[in-house]
């Protein structure tokens, strides 16, 4: 059985709401919906998992474990807050540099008579 | 602090243990990063006159003052990558009949037996398919012959191949054959034909005798191995060494024994394996607790046998890993491998596509095996009553299309190994009941993943000789070669 104690000291962003059942709480200031459905997704497969809203500013990321965890449950939460952290940069790169993905695309699938238009300016 | 003024390009990443950061770029060029340094970049407070700065620069993951440049760059070898949709149709499979004188624990297929001739290719479903094959645009086209076992359909083999020569002289296209066969009932007519027209052939050995005859099994009880080793020299005599490759299919029996299998290969004179997992189809699916093996057991063995072939080489016995080498190939070429499972969009019925015996045509072999089950789902259309636009332009194609691109796919839209993977969306269904699938319980994905994770392991480790073999592998060229090549270049 987990030390809720010793992970509540530790980590105190990791929550043992009920039996099984884990909450991670994250301010929505420093993540945005899509990075934290993302991440979430990659779980899905080991936990049950519901995103929910919290108090102001906060969203609610709830953990049960579909079948016994071969893996601690601190780590696994742990693993899921660096992941939510790494899908946060790609989106903050997306909308930094986004356009320049969109533009690679554009350029490479286009007619090669557009290329040469294009590069005879 | 003033920022560096640089732009990042597009690129994919993936932490890895002692603070290290994997980063992979559209076009699928990758660069090993501190952690630090990766924040640097970030921030953009990477110091422009810094090594990492310049590698970073030199492999299009950042750009200062020639962004215009260092886009067309990336684009142009993501252009390169994506060639395989300019050869759009190119793999066509003929099942000539669903007879086969085996029945293979693990076979796909679920094959007929002897006498149910009813299930052979006729000549009037024959012609409309190499009519139909002969619509693709794509200016190269390979026929493969399959069942069942295609020897028991000869005269069809034959038919389709004049007829498909026949229309090439108009249509003058690169056109290849290559009959897939277990070799058992091979005649001196037989090797006559293959001889004189430069058919290739392909066959399947699992290992020696023992294993090969566990699990290939005939009908008649006899050992599939020797005879099919007596024809491989018979045809080897006369077609020459390089005219006959195999497939390996590795179930629970072989597994641990995978340094005999490759032995026993290269007794047999073969330069390659190709370590295919099993798939979960047919009577395999049905078998699987006799045949089947976790991912993991699959994955500790390959990288076992993989450093094992490194050793061989590094002996000086030449002899690939044939899904390693496609996958280097990946990591450090630009070029496209048209492998129709580890495509995006996949190469399901864009790439290549399978013509059951009785004229329905399918995306995969697997998803023939599925329709053979009562699954149609996956049916393109009919040879006899729909032409190549209704078969190759209707909604599934389209729908396997849209859905089975990797860039925007959960789960591997932000993966670091996107440039290197594929989708395979009939195994997706057959796993899920939808085609988009669920990565993070697919085996496909972790399988996958793991072996990536190798291979990346094995490249930031840089050990020259593990390298040198790699390149010996991608080049297709003798080791010697490639050290001498290395020797000549470091040499004042």
């Amino acid at each position: 059985m987990i030390n809720i104690e010793k992970i509540q000291n530790r980590q105190p962003f990791i929550t043992e709401t009920e039996a099984g059942v884990f909450l991670v709480k994250l301010k929505k200031e420093f993540y945005e919906q899509e990075a934290v459905m993302q991440a979430s997704y990659k779980f899905t497969n080991t936990c049950f998992i519901k995103i929910d809203a919290m108090e102001e500013g906060y969203v609610g990321i709830w953990f049960k474990a579909k079948l016994e965890l071969h893996v601690d449950p601190e780590l696994l939460l742990c693993e899921f807050c660096n992941e939510v952290l790494d899908q946060q940069v790609r989106l903050d790169l997306e909308k930094r540099y986004g356009t320049i993905r969109d533009s690679i695309y554009q350029f490479a699938f286009a007619p090669i008579k557009d290329r040469i238009e294009d590069l005879d300016g | 602090m003033m920022r560096n003024e640089y732009s990042i390009l597009p690129f994919t990443f993936k932490r890895l243990p002692h603070r290290k950061m994997l980063m992979v770029n559209q076009s699928g060029e990758f660069i090993f990063v501190s952690s630090n340094d990766f924040n640097d970049l970030l921030n953009n407070d990477l110091s422009a006159g810094s090594p990492t700065y310049f590698e970073l620069k030199g492999k299009h993951f950042l750009a200062d003052t020639d962004l215009d440049i260092a886009q067309e760059m990336v684009a142009t070898q993501l252009r390169s990558r994506k060639s395989f949709l300019r050869h759009f149709s190119s793999l066509h499979m003929i099942v000539v009949t669903a007879r086969c004188n085996f029945i293979c624990d693990y076979c796909h297929a679920s094959s007929a037996a002897l006498e149910q001739q009813r299930v052979d290719m006729n000549w009037k479903v024959a012609k409309k398919t190499v009519d139909l094959i002969f619509s693709s645009p794509s200016p190269v086209l390979k026929i493969e012959f399959q069942g069942g076992e295609p020897l028991l359909n000869w005269p069809i083999i034959k038919e389709i191949f004049h007829y498909g020569t026949f229309l090439n002289r108009f249509a003058k296209r690169q056109l290849e054959f290559v009959i897939c066969t277990n070799l058992t009932l091979l005649t001196e007519e037989m090797i006559d034909f293959i001889k004189e027209h430069k058919i290739a052939i392909s066959t399947s050995l699992d290992g020696p005798k023992l294993i090969q005859d566990l699990h290939r099994k005939t009908r008649e009880g006899y050992s599939g191995y020797d005879v099919f080793h007596s024809n491989l020299q018979r045809l080897r005599e006369r077609i020459g060494h390089d005219g006959a490759s195999a497939l390996l299919t590795i179930t629970k029996t072989n597994l641990s024994k995978l340094q005999e299998v490759i032995d026993h290969y290269v007794e047999l004179g073969f330069d390659g394996v190709f370590l295919r997992a099993l798939n979960p189809y047919g009577f395999a699916r049905q078998n699987m607790e006799q045949l089947g093996y976790s991912v993991e057991a699959f994955v500790s063995e390959y990288k076992n046998i993989l450093q094992y072939l490194i050793e061989l080489n590094l002996q000086g016995i030449p002899f690939a890993e044939y899904y390693t080498t496609l996958l280097l190939q990946r990591i450090f070429t630009p070029f496209s491998t048209g492998f129709v499972d580890l495509q995006s969009p996949s190469g399901a019925a864009i790439s290549g596509v399978i013509y059951d015996y009785n004229g329905e045509v399918y995306p995969t072999d697997e998803a023939r095996m599925l329709a053979r089950t009562g699954d149609k789902h996956f049916r393109m259309g009919h040879v006899l009553r729909n032409n190549y636009e209704e078969v190759f332009g209707g909604s599934l194609v389209k729908e396997l299309v849209k859905k089975s691109c990797i860039e925007v796919l959960p789960g591997c839209a932000s993966c670091v190994y996107q440039a290197y993977c594929g989708v395979d969306p009939i195994r997706n269904y057959v796993e899920t009941k939808d085609i988009v699938g669920h990565r993070p319980s697919s085996d496909f994905c972790k399988k996958n993943t793991m072996i990536l994770d190798h291979l990346f392991q094995l490249i930031d480790e840089n050990d020259p000789d593990v390298i040198d073999v790699f390149w010996s592998w991608i080049t297709r060229r003798p080791l010697e070669e490639i050290r001498h090549d290395k020797f000549s270049r470091n040499s004042p």
